[in-house]
């Protein structure tokens, strides 16, 4: 990229701190300003507590989403390929998608157990409550991007595959599923989003994670880690969408102005 | 009909000066040495279009597309199907593809009703259709991959000819309209398939580079034993190409007429020129002007109801 996009994009972030700064000179005593989160941060990166809640929550996100696009992909490639499928299966997913994360968290802590793993030295507790949620937010956004994706292949790829010979899952392996990528691709990146934005809620009421640090700071009157909080999750939920980004186009060399 | 004896030296000379400066053709001629004197259509059927009657009915709209059409394709005879859009010619070709169903009728193959899409009928779309995630070489492989049987010499021998060698590893949409084209004929040959059913598959180049495709097609039927069913809307294309040109009425699609192209083969781009082919010409535009005033008051009646 260009050095005058990146002054850009830097003014933007420059801004942002700049109205943040005047609103927290003016505004209400309890807003702290830019300083004092500054100071909070120095403090914090120091802190265990620190790399521990972003040790948890990059983990709780990685596994969730993992999960998500193993399952959504395939599902949504099937629901998108087979009509019959898609009936069966279509109709109980759209139920379930508008329940938004938070209602699910008392069901979630009823049903869902807290799992105890060792391994040698080192002991895990997974709060797979929380891995749901997370896994929920990344799962619609990942099931409908493949259906659609599906949807939006012309059929005269599929019919010249099999006037070539292709047999049905050869023209699913050759047509269905690489004309379902780029899609797949949108979806896993607004699904990593939307892991980030469930994990979140989610850690706030059950625990554990950035989540739960920055409730507490509220809690406990800390305001400028509050803020610490926030950023972090910002800058997490940032890079690992950038992350998914990069990682899907480099997949897809066919695209036009893919950046492989 | 009978075949000419050509010189292929003269022919090849020819071909240059057409080529000549455009895209890459020049790498795409070749010299046909061989099979000039390939005996014409033998008369069997190959082919069997019998009564054939496709009605479409979206919505209850019911949209009488071809009606008792019947028609009979030799073995290696090319024939093109002329005539206005709408008029039914995809409907056709979709039929004999094996992707839709007729609604009344039936279209045999050897004798053999269709049953869905098949290799030994290939199919080159209207808009391209190679798939745009697969590199031209993966492309050219599809159908003998399909089948565990690439046989990489033939591959490389029709990218050659279409002078498409060094571009294997490109993806179609790096490619020029007329390269792709070219390599969705190269994806169809590699795949060796008895019919070639090919719909309006230049309609969407320009001037230049369809003549040369035109060519093309016709240096690639005439080296091998294949028959071609070429659809158009484009007279001159028609006649150019064809043994036997069928003109469709307005829809619903009937056959108007036949007319039998009796110009020397091989031919090149100096035909378009002759006296004969203004002759052929002018009969076509003749059949086809009404029928093609007809489509177009459809047309702008259905907008109107719309
Ligand atoms: N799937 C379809 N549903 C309804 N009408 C169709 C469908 N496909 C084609 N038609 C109609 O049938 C007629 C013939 O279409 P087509 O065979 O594509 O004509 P052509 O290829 O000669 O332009 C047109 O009027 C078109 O609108
Ligand atoms: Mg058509």
């Amino acid at each position: 990229m260009d050095t005058a996009k990146w002054a850009k994009r830097s003014a933007s972030i420059l801004g942002l701190l700049g109205v943040w700064f005047v609103v927290g000179a003016l505004g209400p005593q309890t807003l702290p300003g830019p300083a004092a989160v500054a100071g909070a941060f120095v403090g914090y990166v120091g802190s265990p507590v620190y790399w521990n809640a972003i040790t948890l929550s990059t983990l709780r996100v990685l596994g969730a989403f993992t999960i998500a696009a193993l399952i959504g992909v395939p599902l949504g490639l099937l629901i998108g390929w087979s009509v019959v499928f898609g009936d069966f299966t279509y109709p109980a997913l759209e139920l379930v998608r508008p329940i938004p994360p938070i209602a699910w968290i008392p069901f979630t802590i009823l049903v869902l157990p807290s799992l105890a793993f060792s391994l040698g030295i080192a002991s895990f507790e997974i709060d797979t409550g929380i891995v749901f949620i997370t896994f929920l937010g990344a799962f619609f956004p990942i099931l409908l991007n493949a259906i659609a994706g599906v949807r939006s292949i012309d059929d005269e790829y599929s019919r010249a595959a099999q006037s070539l010979g292709a047999a049905d899952w050869q023209t699913f392996r050759h047509v269905i599923y690489p004309g379902a990528l780029p899609s797949v691709h949108t979806g896993m990146v607004v699904g990593m989003g939307l892991a980030w934005v469930n994990l979140v809620a989610a850690e706030m009421i059950s625990g554990g994670g950035l989540g739960f640090m920055t409730w507490s700071a509220y809690t406990g009157g800390s305001y400028p880690v509050i803020f610490v909080g926030m950023i972090t999750i910002g800058i997490l939920g940032y890079v690992s969408s950038t992350i998914v980004r990069y990682i899907g186009a480099s997949q897809l060399p066919w695209m036009e102005g893919s950046t492989a | 009909m009978s075949k000419q004896e050509s010189n292929p030296e003269r022919r090849s000379q020819n071909r240059n000066q057409d080529t000549n400066g455009y895209e890459d053709m020049e790498n795409g001629h070749r010299d046909l040495d061989e099979d000039d004197g390939r005996a014409r259509a033998t008369g069997e059927a190959l082919v069997e279009i019998d009564d054939l009657t496709k009605i479409y009915d979206p919505d209850g709209a019911h949209v009488t597309a071809v009606e008792n059409m019947d028609l009979e394709i030799g073995d290696n005879e090319f024939v093109c199907v002329l005539g206005p859009s709408g008029c039914g010619k995809s409907t056709v070709m979709e039929c004999i593809a094996g992707y839709l169903e007729p609604t009344e009728g039936e279209v045999l193959i050897n004798g053999d009703p269709v049953d869905g899409p098949d290799p030994s009928r290939g199919v080159v779309f209207q808009s391209n259709r190679l798939f745009p995630w697969k590199t031209i070489g993966q492309n050219a492989r599809f159908g003998p991959q399909m089948r565990n049987a690439v046989d990489d010499d033939r591959i490389r021998e029709l990218l050659e000819e279409t002078g498409l060698s060094g571009f294997e590893d490109s993806y179609p949409h790096e490619l020029s309209g007329g390269m792709q084209q070219r390599a969705e004929l190269v994806r169809l040959l590699a795949n060796d398939p008895d019919i070639m059913l090919m719909d309006e598959p230049f309609s969407g180049l320009d001037a230049m580079t369809k003549e040369l495709m035109q060519e093309m097609l016709l240096d690639i039927w005439e080296e091998e034993d294949r028959t071609v069913l070429f659809i158009t809307h484009d007279v001159a294309e028609a006649i150019f190409l064809a043994d036997r040109v069928v003109v469709m009425t307005a829809r619903p699609g009937q056959i108007k007429d036949v007319i039998d192209v009796d110009i020397d083969r091989p031919r090149d781009s100096s035909v378009l020129t002759s006296e004969a082919f203004n002759e052929y010409q002018k009969r076509a535009n003749e059949l086809i002007h009404d029928e093609a005033e007809r489509a177009m008051e459809q047309k702008q009646q259905e907008t109107q109801e719309a």
